[in-house]
């Protein structure tokens, strides 16, 4: 493979304004994007007394319940994760009453109190009707029978398997009395309580209630309404935040995983003001403290090259942010751009002009490497490979559970805890 | 079958990549959803298989299922071609690909002429049966498009056929094969299939003397290069002490060669002293030792014949994948589909030695004794390649669970 002819298949930031017109950078990938029923299990995960049905062929009824045989929140091997599979006369003559049947099975050993009927590519292309299949099952059992569609062909990820998940937890719930609490939507990993944010509102009294999908009840849904506000800390959180606004007029705070500190002294603010609470005074502190981590860390991160990959920072805004720091972009992998990265993205372009392709595929960056020689890779790979390219790896899956100006703080130490490993590397004849 | 609670059977897709991800030399290109790819990759990391620069998918978009392109499989052959120059690539067919009728055939046909790799289609998309069908299609088109048509030169290599990496253990069985070949013959292993195996290892695979064929699915690979390059093939395998020594014997007939002598003597010692195991069943007076075995089918056989040399009866023989393939299936072998009617077997279990997968043994009573000679695995991992089923050090490890069952009974 030539590192060069790959480079120039891709296009530079400036000339892409959707997903369409990014490429990847080799039509054979390895090894892909993970698909929107991972996500959808993932969500399913973190609420209690649900179960996902996934309705599709055994390959993927396998390796979703192969992924939960170890999660306690699943319940383990005989836990919440069942499936009724499809084989090729279902395909044919339809499935709907196979999982009627199967479903009858469920009410009788499980007993759970909403379920999530899953469907993969395959009953998605046979048409079968999954939603009316669901308000049926609704009316016979008298609990909520969710229909969430997760075929791989119309996306790009598996975050719409989460954002289907949560969004059709709208329908659990009702107009309830505000209680002053606030809701946590669209933490997908780690834990909530360990956050700045989550201490923060503590601090302040604030009570916290629904966080879905990172761990809740379906009851915990149910009363998800009282709430005074929510934070969303993902995007895909936003149709369901959005849908609670219209429907019972909760105001919501975007709140993501933000490392730039004006952007997360932005969300504090918007936050308090819809509590309609003064700022905490501990604010001033934290902040302070973010921004001289970011002056400090822009001395010895000025000039790095890097390769962006995929982290559990929003892409854009983190980019923008070692931009803003001096660091060089070569490429930037990424598998959305939205509306909302406009800003983020002008920004980046204002300094410099990276390349831009689509994520998961590793195997022809090697290649690549070859050719851009960068000092740091931002994301997964296998860091003993990018070490003997003189490559070091930034490992940011703490970052999950981060949320407030911790994030700054822990966005420019594992920066350059990276670039002086690269220089490291790099001294000791590795590259 | 209805509900699903834990791990599905696997499909014919799924026996097939399993078998092909062992190939050296191959590429396996996927047409399909990238996510099922990615999704994959933690069960074949957990049987052994390398899916490095070995695996890859096309993903498929929207206009691609609605429109029937395939403008993204020919780019993406041509870069798998142009950039590891593999010997074959196997392009995969997805469950997708398979229901919208993709002709992966057709495609293969004429983008032959743009690659150097010779293409070979599997257009199961996970439909056409469970691994059993799959596998034994696998084994069958690498039988067809791989092995070349050479005559045996009726050197000292044999084949083994109907290796399957989604088996437990079977690494470790196809060492115990090696080892016992060299001993009783002094042959070695040339191809594989499919294990630890290549593209060239199984093109020249026409030069052994003989094919073990170690499960039914093998059969029609095995027939095909009996035809192709006149390999005679002998389907069985070594189970227990006097089973293993029968298996060499016909083995030997096969060849025109006798069992050397020390390991001929060995086996039918351990035979010997084995054979006490039945009094001790007779001196034991509550519960009667007995077997149920739950595994696949050729093990299933395979281990049933070993608990008869040491006197147990097994009670139950269910095989883990369908029996359609095998002609004549033993009476009591049985392949259950839903998977209710597998649960209702094993948690009927009392004060019996379980030879099974990990599932199960959740659903075991507290009161039987419990091996794992079969996938799935819930409760550990598979490391050992020197521990197998077959042969004397199969039996010999499969004892120490008898001891420790006998221990419960007394």
């Amino acid at each position: 493979m030539n590192g060069k002819e790959l480079i120039e298949r891709m296009v530079p930031l400036s000339q892409v304004e959707s997903m369409k017109q990014v490429a990847p950078l080799t039509n054979a990938m390895f090894p892909g994007t993970h698909c929107p029923l991972m996500g959808a299990a993932m969500a399913v995960r973190g609420i209690k007394n649900s179960l996902i049905m996934i309705i599709g062929t055994d390959e993927c009824a396998y390796y979703t319940k192969h992924m939960t045989i170890h999660s306690e929140d699943f319940g383990g091997l005989g836990g919440r994760c069942v499936s009724v599979v499809l084989d090729g006369h279902d395909v044919t003559f339809g499935c709907v009453k196979k999982v009627e049947a199967a479903f009858a099975e469920v009410m009788e050993e499980y007993k759970p109190q909403a379920v999530f009927l899953v469907t993969t590519c395959v009953v998605e292309i046979i048409g079968d009707d999954m939603d009316a299949a669901a308000d049926a099952l609704t009316q016979k059992y008298n609990i909520p029978v969710m229909a969430v569609h997760t075929e791989h062909f119309k996306c790009e990820n598996h975050l719409p398997g989460l954002e289907r998940t949560i969004t059709a937890c709208f329908s659990l719930m009702e107009k309830r009395p505000c209680d002053g609490r606030v809701n946590l939507l669209g933490q997908r990993m780690g834990s909530f309580a360990d956050t700045e944010l989550s201490h923060v509102l503590q601090n302040a009294g604030v009570k916290i209630g629904l966080q879905l999908p990172c761990g809740c009840t379906v009851d915990d849904i149910r009363e998800g309404a009282a709430a005074k506000a929510n934070i969303v800390v993902n995007e895909i959180a936003l149709p369901l935040a959005k849908k609670m606004e219209e429907t019972f007029g909760i105001p919501y705070v975007f709140f993501d995983r933000f490392a730039d500190p004006e952007k997360i002294a932005a969300c504090y603010r918007k936050l308090f003001t819809a509590l309609e609470m003064h700022l905490p005074e501990e604010l001033q502190v934290l902040e302070a403290k973010a921004v001289e981590a970011k002056q400090e860390a822009a001395k010895e991160l000025a000039g790095v090259t890097y390769i962006y990959g995929n982290t559990p920072f929003r892409t854009f805004e983190l980019n923008r942010f070692m931009v803003s720091l001096g660091m060089v972009p070569q490429i930037i992998q990424t598998s959305a751009i939205t509306a909302a990265d406009a800003e983020d993205k002008a920004a980046i372009l204002e300094k410099c002009d990276p390349y831009i392709t689509k994520t998961a595929n590793i195997a022809p960056l090697q290649y690549v490497y070859d050719e851009l020689h960068p000092m740091l890779y931002l994301g997964h790979e296998y860091a003993n490979r990018l070490r003997q390219k003189g490559i070091a790896m930034v490992r940011t899956d703490g970052a999950n559970s981060l949320l407030g100006y911790e994030v700054t703080g822990f966005a420019v130490k594992a920066l350059l805890t990276a670039a002086r490993e690269c220089r490291e590397i790099r001294k000791g004849g590795e590259a | 079958m209805g509900l699903v609670r834990y791990l599905p059977t696997p499909s014919d897709r799924m026996g097939i990549l399993w078998s092909l991800l062992t190939v050296d030399g191959s590429v396996i290109l996927e047409y399909g959803p990238a996510g099922t790819t990615h999704f994959s990759m933690s069960l074949y990391g957990e049987l052994g298989v390398d899916q490095q620069n070995r695996l890859f998918t096309t993903h498929m978009s929207e206009d691609d299922v609605i429109m029937g392109d395939v403008s993204r499989l020919e780019k993406a052959l041509v870069e798998v071609d142009e950039a590891y120059h593999p010997q074959v690539i196997f392009v995969v067919a997805s469950s997708i690909s398979a229901v919208i009728g993709t002709d992966l055939k057709g495609v293969c046909a004429y983008m032959q002429e743009r690659v150097k790799a010779r293409l070979i289609a599997f257009e199961q998309g996970g439909f056409r049966g469970d691994y059993s069908v799959g596998i034994q299609e696998a084994y069958r088109l690498l039988a067809q498009d791989v092995v070349e048509e050479k005559t045996r030169s009726g050197g000292n290599t044999y084949n083994i056929l109907g290796a399957s990496a989604g088996c437990f253990r079977m690494k470790s069985d196809v060492n115990e094969i090696r080892r016992l070949m060299r001993e009783a013959f002094g042959m070695e292993m040339n191809a594989c299939l499919c294990m630890d195996t290549s593209v060239e290892k199984i093109a020249n695979a026409g030069e052994a003397a003989l094919n073990l064929v170690l499960r039914e699915e093998a059969v029609p690979a095995a027939k095909i290069m009996e035809s192709k390059c006149g390999t005679p093939y002998l389907q069985g395998a070594p189970y227990g002490y006097a089973g293993t020594l029968r298996w060499l014997e016909a083995v030997g007939a096969k060849l025109g060669k006798t069992v050397a002598m020390p390991l001929k003597m060995e086996l039918k010692k351990r035979a010997m002293e084995v054979s006490q195991y039945r009094m001790y069943g007779m001196m034991l007076k509550e519960f009667k030792p007995q077997a149920a075995i739950f595994s696949d089918a050729p093990v299933v056989e395979g281990l049933s014949s070993f608990m008869g040399e040491i006197g147990f009866p097994v009670r139950q023989k269910i095989s883990r994948h369908s029996l359609r393939l095998y002609e004549a299936p033993a009476e009591d072998l049985k392949y259950l589909s839903d998977e209710k009617d597998r649960i209702d077997v094993v948690k009927s279990l009392h004060h019996t030695l379980v030879l099974a997968d990990d599932v199960s043994k959740r659903l075991l009573a507290e009161d039987n004794t419990y091996l794992r000679v079969s996938m799935p695995l819930v409760d550990g991992a598979q490391i050992a390649t020197h521990m197998p089923l077959m042969g004397p050090r199969g039996a010999d490890y499969i004892l120490e669970t008898v001891e420790d069952y006998l221990n419960t009974l007394r």
